[in-house]
């Protein structure tokens, strides 16, 4: 499997031994479109808020759709939304319709019974789905060489929700079996009368009711509730009696039970394909194939995944809404045009008749490929099989292109598809290409498979357990979660859409169940709305992710009394201040302006309360790559592009700016966040709260060592011993270690470069640090981890709060002071 | 009326008096607690933007805006936290409204839960906020009072036994909106600003005893 990213659909097709055509390579893809029922004026619902339109209820709806693949199914890709309630759906599409396909050749009997087994493989799958066609007939049965088929627009029923979210009728009155005219719909044996009726409409060579009326039709088709034997009576009717006494008895037998009034005598799907006169239909698929091999194989653009094809067609320039402009399916007009000429007081009206670019028109318009089959021309076959594991890689694609800003890279096409097969191919092979997913990550991640590639990163492992978890039982939390839910990123189409309203609250619950240790804080709402934005099929994936999410980034943040662990957070989030932006941490300070007051939904969601998805994905892309300390440095980030502003700001002015947050650039923050995160040792960021992955050791800060009320005291954090030793054996040039014993001490023993700095002498109360009387000692600390050393723990304190206040930069405490330096082996100390 | 609200801007500048410069001008603390979902945020917001979003967004933790409105001739400025409504963040609260001089606790007219919930917050503010601070009731969504379930009867006696301020609103139409903070404003003593008076503690003082129209101001 690992080596066959082609498209598996033309591979399963044993048929597939024809020549394609250029001209067939064009139209892979194909665009419908229709209006969706607008709501009677500007009605709310029950809860007072607007009625969802229409037509993001059929976006949400039609998601399910994109899932199924099957031979005998047109894929589904997109659903668009257009202006005034149009939705466009994206499909594939290819062949011809079986009505133009009778309409060139008469069609042999074997070739109707091979046609419609076809037919009736893809009923059966969709009914294995739970989904119903009712929108069969000719033209939606698309025949390609080999008579290979697949239906085609059979999700119209399901996404407008039998109908409901549109103006218009769904399926042809001709193929429409009785119970349906009564109002019977959702059952699949309906599709199974619709596929017998135009299986009669081939054998016996004949269209139905050619000349009736509607109406007429309707009456027949009712009429038909008083007969015994339907086939007989519409063979008769159409003067047919002859070919239809010629048919195969077993032919006969199966139409004649398909074509039964009363439900329970018609075959399901899976009865259907196990009828004897479809034998050698079954035969003939079960065989391998004759072993011809592709006279001209596809290109090997088309044959990757559709999904990814129409993606790169996108971003080859490829706009739907203008394809059906180009083919006047969408027609704007001037909204002047429209205005009633007379409006009368009761609110009717007269003026120009409504346009007719607002009726339905079921023209299907091909989305051509040429365009992008040419732009990728050139690229060689190797780069849409990247060979992760040859010694070769990383292989040398676009170094240069990496410097660019992200928002060029994920729109430059060539440089989306070679990330979109390196990935596909890592994800194929993850779990054990995890270490290599991660490198590539960390250049970028490409959009199209962002939801799992993030699963990956967060390591997960799909196991079922989602399927096993209560969703549905009422729990006292359902009220918080169902207020939250309709406020919740309401702006994206998705999240906003009925079936994304169920999705969130399922994985709310399923999550809130999943752990009784937690309950259910507002803002896990936020938290969650990416993971299902990207994972909208697959709510499984996104319940991991974000059960993976949350102990990696917020551990114990959701417990019942979490003010502990909040404060904590909140406290070295001040410390980290301190460290990387001393100035502004001394003014926020002063102005009593406490984290408490504007960081906690910063934090709690990871910023997903606090920027829109678009963001967030970006941020979370890096922020994936992170430890637990990760997100502090973005909260550090903001405050550094406000900086200029905070540092001329008041209270009231500080907390109005972050209660309505200016634009922050994205890309600067995670860069800044990335240089903080690199640049500081990871003791800094200890905190007793965090999830460990391994117990901490002897030179480690132990886990209960640093108490709340110690984060309070001190403004600056505390490292560890063995982050001073690995400073001092490995990067002493980014070392400063400030010895603060006397002049005795530090002559008996010290650290080689220390610089003394006995406490007793030093004046705090000068906030300069020319006041040491330490000659260049700016000069000696600029650039530099700057760590306050002595036995005498209060010392540290003060003299590093003192050096916080003189603006220097990433100042800290040895934890344990000087003494834990002894335990260390080998030693590193030196005498003078 | 002699009231304009003003746009409070993200500066914090904009606060210009109307007019002359000579107005006198007062600052308020005022806190906004109730049920989640009631409409505190949206309140705030037709409040201080004349903006009402359909989808608002609930509130973690809390949001702080300010705005400036004049009562004759004194500018009157409200600090305003908008506290998150969900019980778990409770223990926040106190944080808010401590130091408060005035809070609207508001509920849903289509919630009974959510008035009784605006009936322990009033419990609550009786006994542990400033004793001087105005307290209104805000029956939030009336524009859906066809389908309401707290009766405007039933508040408006509940208010007054407890020297409640009370008004149905709506911030999705705006209506009462600025009246509420108008009544606080006209409410809440302006001759010694921002102090508290220390005095019945416990008890409320009806409207008609505060000293409304002193105006001779303060900071």
């Amino acid at each position: 499997m690992a080596n066959a990213p082609l498209n598996t659909k033309s591979n399963a097709n044993p048929n597939a031994t024809a020549t394609a055509q250029p001209a067939k390579i064009e139209t892979r893809l194909c665009a419908i479109t229709f209006f969706a029922r607008l709501h009677p004026g500007d009605v709310c619902g029950s809860n007072g808020l607007p009625l969802t339109p229409n037509s993001i209820a059929i976006l949400g709806r039609a998601q399910r759709l994109r899932e199924l693949e099957h031979e005998n199914l047109c894929q589904y890709l997109d659903v668009i939304r257009g202006k005034h309630e149009r939705t466009i759906v994206v499909s594939e599409y290819s062949g011809c319709t079986l009505e133009e396909h009778a309409k060139r050749s008469s069609l042999s009997q074997t070739q109707i019974l091979r046609i419609f087994y076809q037919v009736a493989c893809g009923i059966n799958v969709l009914h294995a789905h739970k989904l119903v066609v009712h929108n069969l007939e000719p033209k939606h049965i698309l025949i390609q060489e080999q008579d290979h088929v697949k239906l085609f627009n059979y999700g119209l029923y399901h996404m407008t929700k039998g109908g409901a979210y549109v103006p218009f009728p769904i399926g042809n009155i001709r193929y429409m079996a009785p119970e349906r005219l009564l109002g019977a719909n959702g059952n699949i044996k309906s599709d199974v009368w619709a596929l017998a009726m135009m299986m009669l409409e081939l054998l016996l060579q004949t269209t139905l009711w050619p000349k009736l009326k509607l109406s007429n039709i309707a009456r027949k088709i009712l009429a038909f509730g008083r007969s015994n034997n339907v086939l007989e009576r519409i063979a008769r009717e159409h003067d047919c009696y002859n070919l239809y006494q010629q048919l195969d008895v077993d032919v006969r037998a199966l139409l004649e039970r398909c074509l039964s009034v009363p439900l329970s005598q018609r075959p399901l799907p899976s009865e259907l394909l196990a009828y004897p006169c479809f034998d050698p239909q079954r035969e003939e698929l079960r065989a391998p194939s004759n072993g011809t091999v592709d006279a001209a194989p596809l290109p090997l653009l088309l044959r990757c995944p559709l999904s990814q094809i129409y993606h790169l067609w996108q971003l080859a320039g490829g706009d739907v809404q203008a394809e059906l402009k180009k083919e006047g399916l969408i027609r704007s007009e001037a909204p002047i045009l429209a205005l009633p000429q007379v409006v009368r007081l009761n609110g009717s009206s007269a003026g120009p008749k409504r346009s007719q670019s607002y009726l339905m028109d079921d023209r299907i318009v091909p989305l051509k490929l040429n365009t992008l089959v040419q732009r990728l021309r050139r690229l060689p076959a190797s780069v849409y099989f990247p060979l992760i594991h040859s010694p070769r890689f990383p292989y040398e694609f676009a170094g240069e292109m990496q410097q660019l800003p992200l928002v060029i890279r994920e729109r430059d096409i060539e440089y989306q598809f070679h990330r979109v097969r390196l990935f596909a191919r890592l994800l194929q092979g993850y779990p054990h290409t995890a270490e290599l997913l991660q490198r590539e990550a960390a250049v970028d991640i490409p959009p199209l498979l962002r939801g799992p590639v993030w699963a990956a990163l967060l390591e997960v492992i799909p196991n079922s357990s989602y399927a096993k978890i209560d969703k549905f039982t009422a729990t006292s939390t359902d009220r918080q979660i169902e207020v939250d839910i309709p406020r919740c990123h309401q702006y994206d189409e998705l999240l906003s859409s009925p079936d994304g309203h169920r999705k969130l609250k399922r994985l709310l619950k399923a999550w809130v169940t999943a752990h009784p240790q937690y309950v259910y804080w507002q803002g896990l709402d936020s938290l969650t709305a990416p993971f299902l934005y990207l994972n909208f099929n697959n709510e499984e994936l996104a319940f991991l992710s974000l059960f993976k999410f949350i102990p990696k980034y917020l551990q114990w943040f959701f417990l019942q009394d979490n003010s502990a662990i909040i404060r904590e957070y909140l406290s070295k989030f001040s410390q980290l201040t301190a460290f990387h932006e001393p100035l502004l941490a001394q003014h926020l300070a002063s102005i009593n302006f406490i984290p408490e007051l504007f960081a906690i939904p910063w934090f709690l969601t990871m910023f997903s309360h606090v920027f829109p998805l678009h963001k967030i994905l970006h941020l979370w892309d890096k922020l994936m790559l992170g430890d637990s300390s990760y997100p502090l440095f973005i909260g550090i980030a903001i405050l550094k592009q406000l900086k200029s502003t905070l540092l001329t700001s008041g209270f009231n002015e500080c907390i109005l700016l972050f209660s309505d947050l200016p634009d922050i650039v994205m890309e600067t923050c995670v860069i800044e966040s990335q240089k903080m995160y690199e640049s500081t040792p990871k003791s800094i960021t200890h905190r007793k709260h965090a999830l460990r992955q391994q117990p901490p050791q002897t030179l480690d800060i132990g886990i209960d060592d640093v108490e709340l009320k110690h984060l309070l005291a001190e403004q600056c954090p505390r490292i560890s011993a063995k982050d001073v030793l690995h400073l001092v054996q490995h990067a002493p040039g980014e070392l400063a270690l400030i010895d603060l014993r006397s002049v005795v001490e530090f002559a008996r023993v010290q650290v080689p470069h220390s610089i003394n700095i006995p406490f007793a002498t030093v004046l705090l109360g000068e906030q300069r640090l020319d006041a040491l009387n330490v000659p260049q000692l700016e000069m000696q600390l600029r650039g530099r981890v700057v760590v306050c050393v002595s036995n005498i723990h209060q010392h540290a304190v003060e003299f590093s709060q003192f050096l916080v206040a003189c603006g220097i930069l990433r100042t800290c405490i040895l934890h344990k002071g000087f003494n834990v330096l002894h335990s260390i082996e080998p030693n590193i100390l030196i005498s003078t | 009326m002699a009231t304009t609200p003003r746009s409070g801007g993200a500066s914090g500048a904009a606060q210009r008096p109307n007019g002359t410069s000579q107005n006198k001008s007062c600052q308020f603390k005022l806190v906004l607690l109730g049920e989640s979902a009631v409409g505190k945020s949206s309140l705030v917001l037709r409040f201080v933007k004349g903006q009402f979003h359909e989808y608002q967004e609930s509130t973690i933790g809390a949001a702080f805006l300010t705005q400036t409105i004049c009562i004759e001739d004194t500018v009157v400025k409200f600090e305003i936290w908008d506290t998150a409504g969900q019980e778990r963040y409770h223990s926040l609260a106190p944080m808010y409204y401590r130091g408060a001089q005035a809070a609207i606790v508001v509920y849903d007219i289509q919630n009974q839960d959510s008035f009784q919930r605006a009936k322990t917050w009033v419990k609550e503010l009786h006994k542990q906020a400033s004793p001087n601070i105005v307290i209104a009731l805000a029956g939030n969504k009336a524009d859906l009072s066809n389908i309401r379930v707290v009766e405007f009867d039933e508040a408006k006696q509940y208010a007054e036994e407890n020297g409640l301020l009370f008004m149905e609103t709506s911030a999705k139409t705006g209506m009462n909106v600025n009246d509420i903070f108008l009544a606080i404003a006209k409410k809440l003593p302006k001759n010694d600003g921002a102090n508290n008076q220390g005095a019945g503690a416990g008890r409320r003082l009806n409207e008609n005893e505060t000293n409304r129209q002193t105006n001779n101001c303060c900071k």
